[in-house]
């Protein structure tokens, strides 16, 4: 199968590999993966507590040149956006700008999936501060 | 037509082997092209298609894997790997333990694999083994039995379950095979869905 230039560009020289301590404010983390092809994947944002917007994005993926290009492409355009816009981002979106054949939808699924997962976690944390400094 | 419905079998896992076997080739003798060749073209168009079937049926209904997994789609109303609606669910738990695995892995593989280092990953893969092992003989054993004697109102619970047993089978058989690769082996009896 021939991957697209956008992908092997991706795999080649991936963004933003690596990782935040987990429990820095501002930081949320999300890991999913597919058991289909046992990928793991890992991508965590950190946003600016006072702005809301993502000032940083990392990401370390174990699978396939699709998953690991999905989500290095997704922590392109996580940083400077706000937790909002990011929450808008669809694998389609990732679909057509790397152009993944229909058996490579399920990576760009997965990415859409960590993007969401390390939402949640950020947004079920800033939560949980705001209660622990209510109390 | 379902696989099940193919032998005349209830939507049960536990599944008598010789049984199931004796009437594989009582319905391949009855659907064998070779018996029908005085039929007509659309008879015969039928026996092969028939035919067909009870193979698929059969190689899918023996293998008590390949069996669950069928089971689960008929629940989910459909009877193709495609399309599939409900998303298969590891534990949170063992997606941490995969990913450090693989991160494990990644740095003890760049730095040129030593003997100490090939002794470490060596154990690390038995003991993955076991587990994948273990995790079979569950599902074919204790979860499948849950199925067969769930209540109708407990059987969304063991359809998650063996769904998160399933998910946590191809994880470890992944993570096996990347640590076959890496100690230098091929691991041709494992691999079924290699990366690519």
């Amino acid at each position: 199968m021939a991957y697209s230039d956008k992908v092997i560009d991706h795999y080649n020289n991936p963004r933003n590999v690596g990782s935040f301590p987990k429990e820095t404010p501002g930081v949320g983390t999300g890991l999913v993966g597919a058991p289909e092809c046992g990928d793991v994947m890992k991508l965590q944002i950190k946003v600016n507590l006072d702005t809301g917007v993502i000032e940083d994005a990392k990401f370390k993926t174990f699978g396939c040149g699709s998953a690991i290009a999905s989500s290095s492409l997704a922590t392109e355009w996580l940083k400077g956006k706000t937790v909002d816009e990011a929450a808008k981002i669809k694998n389609t979106d990732i679909v057509n700008e790397l152009k993944l054949p229909p058996v490579k939808i399920h990576c760009s699924v997965l990415a859409e999936d960590a993007i969401k997962a390390a939402l949640t976690d950020y947004k079920e944390k800033s939560a949980a501060r705001v209660v622990g400094a209510a109390s | 037509m379902n696989y099940l419905e193919v032998f005349g079998l209830p939507r049960r896992l536990a599944i008598d082997a010789d049984e199931l076997q004796r009437r594989f080739y009582a319905l391949s003798r009855q659907h064998h092209p070779d018996f029908h060749q005085g039929a007509t073209a659309e008879e015969q168009a039928k026996a092969l298609e028939s035919s067909a079937l009870v193979n698929a049926a059969y190689r899918t209904l023996r293998d008590p894997i390949a069996r669950i997994e069928y089971l689960l789609r008929l629940e989910e109303g459909r009877e193709t790997a495609e399309g599939t609606t409900v998303k298969p669910k590891a534990p949170p738990e063992l997606l941490e333990e995969m990913f450090e695995i693989q991160e494990a892995l990644q740095e003890a593989t760049a730095g040129g694999l030593g003997a100490a280092a090939r002794a470490t990953l060596l154990a690390q893969r038995e003991r993955l083994r076991q587990r994948y092992q273990a995790e079979e003989r569950r599902l074919c054993g204790t979860l499948s039995q849950a199925w067969d004697n769930a209540p109708a109102g407990d059987r969304q619970s063991v359809l998650a379950a063996l769904r998160e047993a399933l998910a946590t089978r191809a994880y470890l058989r992944t993570v096996i095979n990347d640590l076959s690769v890496a100690l230098g082996e091929d691991e041709g009896s494992l691999v079924s869905n290699r990366r690519h």
